[in-house]
């Protein structure tokens, strides 16, 4: 028995580029827009065009992000303005844009979805927490689909001290020893299979542990579960996903789904 | 409707070092309200005060221990002293998980360290504390602090996030996933929040004025509220005998503006509109609404909007008058207080309030009201146009 369906998923590494939205959105919209927030929103469009959902009508769709340590670009360009110019003349655009749910407003307006909205904020661990609450807004019919939203930036302190020190990060980051890079991806998902449901999953667990570590992937971005979920989606075939790392587990069962 | 025991909750912030005496400061309007001081190395330092937690709490914080998982961690063990249960014991026989709302233990706001990388004056422990902020996302680690293997959250949805932390508990307990989950929010107060909501222009430099018709903006402030939800058979097995109830929760989006609130408030009233729904309940069985009142401009007028629509005539009570805007902590403070409040039969006053704003439409409660309904609401509001209701229940709450 299915916990929830996947009806359309994307993902990307790096960064997306101005024409790729052509077909979304004008680009005169995107101008003043957080690098992370334009990639989640290129991978949402995607997604929920493989999903059947059009992106420009309004909606109750659930929206459950996965912020990975924040919106970076912004909280460093505040910390700039600080160092720079001083606390009298720092950037409140730049803090506005520095709070985790930033990503999640861009995605609401852009996509126009008005249903409940989380933003989780655990490294390595927020994909995991982002589609249990997506799941839970299913389960208690706040919404009849979710966008499962990931936006993972890059961290310039780390991206400088973990490959000088990676035996003293690898514990705690993914590949210290980079390269690092800005990752996104996007998942719709649904409490009942739909037309274009593609992926059954079966079964979804995550939990705290003191297992060792057997991460699915190395790629350093707390994105990377998300990331191997949707190549492994690509596939079209069955597949289990587990992965363990810094102190905790995470589980994802699916099959394709045939309608 | 199912409601969700609180086998036991927490709670510290500027009126206070436990629920107790935070609901006695809420009564009597006492609180620390201050300059930051030596906290904060900002220009505005000498400027713009804060509600600040007590000093003691703050010096009992272990090295390596960020401020704002140790406030969290101090409510958590006031609500199992509460509650009456050895988190050892329940770790050991049941599921639990933790949900932590927090908006700066989350944020990358290491300044020093990264001021020193950025110009090229790294210090030798520089690497350690990168590496410990990776270590320590704030449900994670109290869950590994109390020995829990069940799932853990930590919910950033900025200034909604305690709220949020304390409905997705429900959910996490109303679908299985968890026999008892430790929940609530966190934050502390740094220079990022100082400086950030100050240079938006939404801070005062004086004491807030929740809902006053010449209110002037908001005072940051810092604190923790932790409440522990167990299913009815977890809270029999360990005779627990509930503290209050949550009963509903609800959460939409506005999809509006960065920072400032829909005027019309129409995620709002869907989030309290699902919460009463959840709730099983109307708005006249509400004793009262603990609102979000932060005392901008913006928030106050959108708040009146839906409450106007949705909760006429129900008493609405603001406390950051006595707490300030504890920011991702502030749904599970007030939570706490909302549970407090109704246990003890009274609504505390609206501090700071003196003026009817007539585009509001309403007095707060101004003075140590008696009630009798055993539920209230209490609702936060988030930059990103992120909304959450929770809908409580009274110990004796017999819905």
């Amino acid at each position: 028995m299915a916990d929830f369906f996947i009806n359309g998923f994307s993902a990307l590494t790096g960064d997306a580029d101005a024409a790729s939205f052509a077909a979304y959105f004008e680009a005169r919209r995107l101008r003043r827009m957080e690098t992370i927030a334009k990639n989640a929103l290129l991978c949402s469009c995607r997604a929920f065009e493989q999903a059947g959902i059009d992106i420009h009508a309004p909606k109750d769709t659930g929206l459950s992000v996965a912020a990975g340590a924040g919106s970076l670009e912004s909280t460093c360009k505040f910390m700039d303005s600080i160092i720079d110019d001083g606390d009298e003349l720092s950037s409140p655009t730049a803090f506005a844009g520095s709070v985790h749910n930033s990503t999640g407003l861009t995605l609401s307006v852009f996509l126009h979805l008005n249903g409940p909205c989380v933003t989780t904020g655990q490294f390595d661990f927020s994909f995991a927490g982002a589609l249990l609450t997506a799941r839970e807004f299913l389960k208690r019919g706040l919404c009849r689909e979710a966008l499962v939203a990931v936006a993972e930036d890059i961290n310039p302190s780390a991206a400088l001290l973990a490959p000088k020190n990676p035996e003293l990060f690898a514990p705690v980051l993914r590949g210290p020893q980079g390269p690092f890079t800005r990752a996104a991806a996007a998942f719709v998902i649904s409490a009942e299979p739909t037309e274009k449901t593609q992926f059954a999953v079966t079964d979804f667990h995550f939990s705290r542990t003191d297992a060792p570590a057997a991460p699915c992937s190395l790629f350093p971005s707390a994105a990377a579960c998300a990331l191997e979920t949707a190549a492994r989606l690509q596939t079209g075939k069955p597949f289990v996903l587990c992965d363990v790392f810094g102190g905790a587990e995470l589980k994802l069962e699916a099959e394709p789904y045939v309608n | 409707m199912t409601k969700t025991p609180v086998a036991g909750f927490g709670c510290l912030c500027a009126c206070g070092t436990s629920a107790e005496t935070c609901f006695e400061g809420a009564l009597t309007g006492r609180a620390r309200f201050d300059l930051p001081g030596a906290r904060v190395n900002s220009a505005y330092a000498t400027s713009y005060p804060v509600f600040l937690a007590a000093d003691e709490i703050a010096k009992a914080c272990p090295a390596g221990e960020s401020l704002s998982l140790h406030y969290f961690l101090t409510a958590a063990d006031e609500a199992f002293f509460h509650a009456g249960v050895f988190p050892a014991e329940l770790a050991a026989k049941k599921r639990v998980g933790v949900i932590v709302g927090t908006s700066v233990d989350a944020s990358f706001h290491c300044f020093d360290l990264y001021k020193n990388n950025r110009t090229g004056t790294p210090r030798p422990d520089d690497p350690q504390e990168l590496a410990h902020y990776f270590a320590s996302s704030t449900a994670l680690a109290a869950s590994r602090h109390y020995g829990f293997k069940g799932p853990f959250q930590t919910v950033v949805t900025a200034c909604a996030s305690g709220t949020d932390a304390v409905g997705l508990a429900r959910s996490w307990i109303l679908s299985g996933l968890c026999d008892a989950v430790l929940c609530g929010g966190t934050d502390e107060i740094n220079l990022i929040p100082y400086d950030g909501f100050t240079r938006l222009l939404i801070a005062t430099k004086d004491r807030c004025r929740p809902f006053d018709k010449n209110r002037n903006g908001i005072n940051i402030g810092e604190g923790a509220g932790a409440l522990l939800l167990m299913n009815e058979e977890t809270a029999r097995e360990f005779s627990v005998r509930p503290k209050g109830y949550v009963l509903g929760y609800g959460n939409a989006c506005d999809a509006y503006h960065p920072t400032a609130p829909d005027p019309e408030a129409k995620g709002l009233k869907k989030a309290i509109s699902f919460a009463l729904k959840d709730a099983g309940l109307a708005a006249q069985d509400l004793a009262f609404v603990n609102a979000h009142g932060t005392a901008s401009q913006a928030n106050d007028a959108a708040e009146a909007a839906a409450f106007n629509s949705l909760l006429k005539n129900v008493p609405v009570w603001g406390s950051k008058g006595v707490t300030g805007h504890t920011l991702g902590a502030a749904g599970a403070v007030e939570a706490v207080l909302t549970l407090t409040a109704l246990n003890n039969k009274i609504i505390p006053p609206t501090f700071g309030f003196q003026e009817t704003d007539e585009n509001v439409g309403f007095a707060p409660v101004q003075t140590k009201t008696p009630l009798t309904k055993r539920a209230a609401l209490s609702d936060s509001l988030a930059f990103g146009g992120c909304n959450a209701a929770l809908v409580l229940g009274a110990e004796d709450y017999d819905g």
